[in-house]
């Protein structure tokens, strides 16, 4: 029907109403691209069907999507005088419990309810749904949805796209009609100015400014485009809002023809997006039959039509000039500017080229006015933007945020931070012509300039996410990669220069890059970026440029170290689990080899790769179980324990003098060179014993009675016997390694004199001071550090410890001494102050703790220690608190409530963290960092003094077992290296046979858990909680291994 | 004190540039008064000599034997010089680079030869999938192109090194 | 669009007409900058990237031949940082391809060689592409050799504004973009090559050449191309 009036507009309107909210329930199915991925389709067809057989009076209707990619589908539900429900993830066998509920006035499943709109503000219109579910949540208390200003997504997933009378219901076209009464082109200018909408595909500019360019242009054939040529990879904004909206960009693009005279109208959309082109042109159709689109628009005398064009989705046609060729029918290539589209642009005559979202917000600023447009976002830049989160974040979707919002609102509130609790290291705006922004920086508001300012762009709103299995260099490379094939090559810099550029990120990925190539790249990228002919090539470099910036300890990592720690560069590492591996131990060496029944031969392997394999197969955090491929198909392979039972097979039976005889076979021979090793701790015993196989003589240095530091001293017996670490000891004390206990180097023994006797140093004294937080009432007796605790325990000192105990931490120094506690018969309380899931202490052993029967408290803040008279404390009061915003470690800060917590109690054990001794570093005289560990280069190891070297927790602070012995074996590896000048490491493992064979298929095993004491047990003794891995039970688990070791080439 | 050494060799090239600097004529004397040439094509050596100050490299990297000898010049000499276009372009020698080297020895030894034995395989080195230029197998500190180099420029490198000077080409030479 | 505005280049004052380029100005004050897909009596496209100048109270670097002048407008031809992006764009052009002089019938008189030596190159710090590329002999009296061509398109412009026949064009994207006669067909099948040889003339090196040259034997006249222009907009 043709609205030639007011009468017939509010007749439409009324009609349209009717659909939206109808006297009966609607049911509305989101089925945009997204949806329809995800089987929205049928989920349609299955209620259509349904409620046909049933006879029910239900209205069904397709509408857009509402944003939430990540549960799709999304189905609203609405029943007269009720709130519309939103469900999520619906699927086809839901809809029976969806319609019987309906039917009975209940509630859907609440796993499949998102949340509620009581009424929604179109901007345009407004709509009262109803009210009730006190139980659901409000829309905009769902994370996802919470901080969301939708105003150019203000209808989408709420109307049906493909009818216009809907759209005309919440207030469609009343912007335009208000135009074309008013007859003030003028006026609408102005307003456009003051709204300071600026243009949306990236580039910034006024758009009221460049309407005015085009109004003041001579006619009468000027043109007006759309650009909907939406090509950056994960970016689709523009995409929904043509899916879900499309009158809404007609609108835009009419009010913006009648301001500025234009003659004609051209959405260029690409053709890679058949159901925006399919619902876009049947708008335009419903548009011309409504008389809202075509000649003599609303009876008001004007004239203006608008058609889509197809792009073949050539990413360089975005760029104006090229699109504009493209729209002539030559090959899309831009040309320089001037002249610009508004003086010179389609066929010569004067242009104007917006972005689809842009369109998007013209409507609302008519209607409700500049002032209220620029409430919204930051003074610079007024408004919202539409934002694509995807990649490593654990809520993905398109996110309408005012501008200037800090980007970590995006990325832990909105995204909820990073997937299966991964850290997040960076975010990635504006596409291929954006840059990488790292976490540290997360704090940046996202507007145009300050985006800028720090190397990347807003670009067309695409927020990619990064976590720690991304490989920044990797990163940069894929996206040059695409960059340099989608180059239109007709300028030199961006043709060959982004050529060159790659084939230097490519010598990254596979080793072969030297240290002039960062320079080199660098240089290149900049050569690129200023002196491109379009914005192409100009922003190009811009994902090189920023991780150069703030990654570059990765780019040098794959060319000094040769190593890529997110292991995405698979020519740097033989398969992931030996890539995250801290000790790079060849796991499917050794799980082949006892798969092939030579136990001799796995330990081997085992032993050259890791000096205390049994030990780390007892406390090993298990970096590579995060790694394991096999976990895509069911769990990783249990690569550790089956490494322990090797190691207890050789070192706890009577093979072991036998080996030792193996290993000392390959010692190489004595080279006459004199090595200190100064600490006996895993990174001291480490260091020594590659040292010894390298054939130096070694004299390690160590303050207590006996080897094995921490592991002797802060492990418990029943985690890890000592008769186990003894063996270890003893074979690196038969390779030659010397030990002289019980002294202390730096007091009783200067570094100079070490320097006179030796040609090298190694200093691994680790971290054995324990941190004193500040907390009242630390002074009081049943107040223990964590350390001497456990140290005590197992030298059999008798421990001072009460009936009730706190332990204050949530590392493992923490669970171990609650552990402990628990064998001494005491009540214990583990306090912590973040959420469980923050708890640095591996998981496996906070559950073990919870099965002996210590409690666990989160979210409690100690705040002081409460004493009696006598100065012995008698209770600890906490403060609940609750989670608050992310800080940089991507973990909710604590924030404290009012609420105190009193837990009665004798002891207190102080488990916070360990740190370095800072009297040992001043004394010294090496350069020191400002935590307090010491400097060393990060390759090399070395210190500021000639031939000494420092490893382990002395230089990271507190870490882990693997980590620290990692750096020892690092350590030894470059000492050699130095004394002899040559890298003598490769020759020390021999030819070891095996099978390269990748299994046809995935052996059916599931994954194999050692055996453990019954809790009750348990907490009797000491002795050994796991018992390891039967021998059946590791051959099996070897054969789950996927081999990944084995390249394709090879299989 | 020791005369300063050089050492010379030509990698795939056709000699043109050694030619070059033999076409010096008597002025070599000077350059021979000033250093010692210890390797090269013209010196009995059988083995890059290790402490050279100057070593000399014409023609493109080609074969294994190529890389090698370029490898070892580099690691026993001060400075290196890539003489001539094939050892700052790859030049002719490279023009090959876009046949694979199987097709083209083929072309070559079969196809091309009326005697019929085929492709060698003993006593002649391996080629490379292509012939490069010399800094895109070892790192060159001078470059003096032309083919082939005029002998005078040559000289002028020669002597500007010998005497501690950065070699000065200003206008001598031209690139390709 | 005759009004005179004044300008700078390095400092000097110099009379200028609004809509010319700065590379126009340039050019008949015999102020020096180096271009390679600017021809006189074409139009400019601006793909070489070699005539970038600076100008005050610009922050980025703008192409001389399609830059329009106007009153006031300050400019710096040459910097350290302008050499070296000049000396990188050469240096890129001769890695993309297989140039080969020693062996090309335009060596000592081609543009881009001769370029090469005014900015100092000794060599070129990228690795080379080595693409493989034809030769198009199809033609009774020109040879297009691939392996030189830069994609300046002088040809595709001469044969397409001056002699009217748009015989060439370029085909193909980024480092894959090739130079084509009509739609691929060889050039000696081309129905709409007139064998004028403008091309041949206007190309800067030794991609387009007359048959029957040795090396180094080939000199062009592209004065004469240019001319062609300026005595038709005389008429």
């Amino acid at each position: 029907m043709m609205i030639q009036d007011f009468a017939a507009f509010s007749a439409v309107r009324e009609a349209g109403l009717a659909k939206l909210l109808p006297g009966k329930p609607r049911i509305a199915v989101g089925m945009g691209t997204c949806g329809s991925g995800n089987g929205a389709e049928a989920v349609y067809s299955a209620f259509s069907s349904e409620i046909d057989t049933r006879g029910l009076a239900v209205q069904m209707a397709p509408v857009g999507c509402f944003g939430f990619c990540a549960e799709e589908p999304l189905v609203n539900v609405w029943v007269p005088g009720r709130p519309l429900l939103m469900l999520h993830r619906v699927q086809p066998n839901h809809v029976d419990t969806i319609l019987n509920g309906l039917e009975h006035g209940e509630l859907p499943p609440p796993e499949i309810v998102l949340c509620k709109i009581e009424e929604w503000d179109h901007l345009t219109g407004h709509v009262k749904y109803g009210t009730g579910y006190p139980d659901v949540p409000n829309w905009n208390e769902v994370p996802f949805f919470n901080g969301q200003v939708k105003i150019v997504l203000r209808n989408c997933g709420l109307i049906n796209p493909d009818d216009i009378e809907e759209y005309i219901a919440v207030g469609g076209y009343q912007a335009l009609y208000k135009v074309l009464i008013d007859q003030n082109p003028e006026a609408v200018i102005e307003q456009m100015k003051a709204s300071k909408l600026r243009g949306r595909g990236g580039a910034g500019f006024m758009t009221g400014v460049k309407w005015e360019f085009l109004a003041k242009a001579p006619g009468p054939e000027k043109y007006l485009i759309c650009n909907a040529d939406e090509g950056d990879p994960g970016a689709y904004m523009n995409r929904n809002e043509i899916e879900s909206d499309p009158h809404a960009l007609l609108e835009g693009m009419l009010i913006g023809a009648f301001v500025t005279g234009a003659s004609k109208g051209i959405v260029y959309v690409r053709a890679e997006y058949p159901l925006a082109v399919l619902r876009l042109e049947r708008a335009i159709e419903q548009a011309r039959e409504y008389g809202v689109l075509g000649p003599n628009i609303l009876g008001r005398g004007f004239d203006f039509d608008i058609e889509t064009v197809e792009g073949a989705g050539a990413f360089v046609c975005g760029e104006e000039t090229a699109l504009i060729a493209s729209l002539e029918d030559q090959a899309g290539r831009p040309r320089p500017r001037p002249p610009f589209p508004a003086q010179k642009g389609l066929y010569g005559k004067p242009t104007n080229i917006n972005n689809v979202e842009t369109w998007y917000n013209v409507a609302p600023i008519v209607s409700k006015g500049p002032a209220w447009f620029t409430e919204t976002g930051s003074p610079k830049s007024a408004g919202t933007k539409v934002f694509s989160l995807v990649g490593k974040v654990h809520s993905t979707g398109l996110v309408e945020m005012p501008l200037g919002t800090p980007l970590a609102k995006f990325i832990y509130d909105i995204g909820e931070g990073g997937t299966n609790g991964r850290d997040i290291k960076a975010v990635q705006t504006g596409g291929p012509s954006g840059g990488c922004i790292p976490a540290d920086m997360f704090d940046t508001p996202v507007d145009y300039e300050t985006l800028a300012q720090i190397g990347s762009i807003m670009g067309s709103g695409g927020m990619v996410v990064m976590d720690e299995d991304n490989c920044m260099v990797d990163v940069a490379r894929y996206f040059i990669e695409f960059t340099h094939s989608e180059s239109c090559g007709k300028c030199v810099p961006c043709r060959v220069g982004l050529d060159k550029a790659l084939r230097v990120l490519n010598g990254f990925t596979v080793g072969s890059a030297t240290n002039e190539d960062i320079q080199g790249l660098d240089e290149l990228c900049r050569m690129v970026r200023d002196t491109s002919l379009c914005q192409l090539g100009m922003s190009a470099p811009n994902p090189v440029l920023t991780s150069l910036r703030h990654f570059r300890h990765e780019f040098e990592d794959h060319i000094l170290a040769k190593r890529c720690r997110a292991g995405v560069c698979e020519d740097l590492a033989l398969s992931p689990c030996e890539n995250s591996c801290p000790l790079h131990m060849n796991i499917p060496r050794f799980l082949q080899l006892y798969k092939e029944d030579r136990l001799e031969d796995a330990f081997l392997s085992v032993i050259l790769d890791n000096p205390l394999p049994a030990s780390t197969g007892r406390v090993c955090q298990h970096p590579c179980d995060n790694r394991c491929r096999r976990a895509a198909i069911d769990e990783p392979v249990n690569m550790r324990d089956v490494h322990r039972l090797i190691a207890d097979e050789v070192l706890l039976t009577d093979k072991f003098d036998a080996m030792v005889g193996r290993v000392l076979e390959r010692k190489l021979k004595p080279t006459g060179h004199q090595v200190a090793v100064v600490g006996a701790g895993p990174t001291g015993l480490t260091c020594a014993y590659y040292l010894a196989l390298f054939g130096h003589s070694v004299t390690v240095y160590e303050s207590r009675p006996q080897a094995g530091g921490m592991l002797r001293y802060a492990l418990p017996e029943y985690r890890l016997p000592k008769e186990v670490l003894d063996k270890e000891i003893e074979l690196i004390e038969r390779l030659g390694v010397k030990f002289e206990f019980n002294v202390n180097v730096g007091e009783g023994l200067g570094l100079n004199e070490l320097a006179e006797k030796h040609d090298a140093v190694f200093l691994a004294i680790g971290t054995w001071k324990e941190s004193w937080v500040y907390l009242a009432g630390t002074e009081l007796t049943g107040v223990l550090p964590a350390l001497p605790f456990l140290e005590g325990v197992e030298r059999d000192e008798k421990m001072p410890i009460g009936e009730k105990v706190v332990v204050i931490g949530g590392g493992n120094a923490a669970i171990d001494s609650a552990r402990t506690a628990r064998r001494l018969g005491a009540d214990v309380t583990i306090v912590y102050r973040r959420e469980r899931k923050d708890m640095p202490a591996i998981p496996e052993e906070i559950e073990a703790a919870e099965h002996e029967g210590a409690k666990l408290l989160y979210l409690a803040a100690p705040h002081r220690i409460v004493g009696d008279k006598n100065g012995q404390v008698r209770a600890i009061e906490a403060v609940r608190t609750k989670p608050g915003e992310f800080d940089t470690s991507g973990r909710r800060r604590p924030v404290p409530t009012d609420e105190v917590i009193r837990i009665e109690c004798d002891t207190v054990i102080l488990a916070v963290g360990e740190k370095v001794d800072p009297d040992f570093c001043k004394a010294s005289g090496l350069k020191v960092k400002e935590e307090g560990t010491i400097e060393v280069d990060r390759y090399s190891l070395e210190t500021s003094r000639d031939r000494f070297y420092a490893g382990g927790d002395l230089i990271t602070g507190a870490s882990n077992v693997s980590n620290a012995m990692g750096i020892g074996k690092k350590a030894a590896r470059n000492i050699d290296k130095r004394l002899m000048d040559l890298e003598r490491s490769p020759s020390l493992i021999p030819d070891f046979e095996y099978k390269m064979e990748a299994p046809e298929t995935p052996s059916e095993y599931g994954r194999h858990v050692p055996i453990e004491m019954p809790a009750a047990q348990r907490v009797q003794s000491y002795a050994e909680v796991s018992l390891g891995l039967t021998a059946v039970a590791a051959t099996e688990e070897t054969a789950r291994c996927l081999r990944c070791d084995i390249r394709s080439a090879e299989r | 004190m020791d005369k300063p050494k050089i050492g010379t060799c030509w990698l795939d090239g056709c000699s043109g540039c050694h030619m070059s600097l033999l076409d010096a004529d008597e002025a070599i004397i000077g350059v021979l008064k000033k250093a010692d040439i210890v390797f090269g094509p013209l010196v009995d050596a059988q083995e890059w000599p290790v402490g050279v100050d100057v070593a000399v490299i014409e023609g493109a990297v080609s074969s294994q034997d190529d890389l090698k000898l370029a490898r070892t010049a580099r690691a026993r000499s001060k400075v290196v010089v890539a003489l001539g276009d094939c050892a700052v372009t790859g030049n002719v020698p490279s023009m090959r680079n876009g046949i694979p080297t199987r097709k083209l020895l083929e072309r070559v030894f079969v196809e091309g030869s009326t005697e019929g034995r085929g492709v060698p395989t003993d006593g002649v080195p391996a080629l490379l999938k292509q012939a490069s230029p010399l800094q895109e197998a070892i790192k060159v500190d001078v470059h003096v192109p032309g083919c082939p180099p005029k002998p005078g420029a040559i000289l002028q490198v020669l002597t500007d090194l010998l005497e501690g000077r950065e070699p000065g080409l200003g206008g001598k030479l031209r690139f390709g | 669009m005759t009004e005179k505005v004044k300008i700078r280049i390095d400092g000097e004052v110099i009379a200028a007409t609004a809509g010319q380029t700065i590379l126009e100005v340039a050019r008949t004050n015999s102020k020096y900058i180096p271009a390679l897909c600017y021809m006189e009596g074409l139009s400019a496209v601006g793909s070489c990237r070699l005539c970038m100048v600076e100008v005050s109270g610009v922050a980025r670097l703008l192409p001389a031949c399609t830059t329009p002048v106007q009153e006031g407008l300050a400019v710096t031809t040459s910097s350290e940082q302008l050499s070296n992006y000049r000396k990188m764009a050469l240096e890129l052009m001769f890695a993309e391809r297989n140039h080969t002089c020693a062996v090309c019938v335009s060596s000592g008189h081609c543009e881009l060689q001769s370029l090469a030596q005014d900015h100092g190159i000794t060599h070129i710090r990228y690795p080379y592409n080595f693409p493989k590329l034809t030769v198009d002999t199809t033609h009774p009296r020109y040879v297009l050799d691939h392996n030189r061509c830069i994609l300046c398109s002088r040809c595709v412009r001469t044969c397409a504004e001056i002699e009217g026949a748009h015989v060439w064009d370029i085909a193909g994207r980024g480092i894959g973009s090739r130079l084509v006669s009509e739609l691929q067909r060889p050039w000696g099948e081309a129905t709409t090559c007139t064998s004028c040889g403008k091309c041949v003339q206007a190309c800067p090196t030794g991609a387009m050449a007359e048959k029957g040259w040795g090396v180094e034997e080939m000199t062009k006249k592209k004065a004469a191309v240019s001319r062609l222009t300026s005595m038709r907009e005389g008429q």
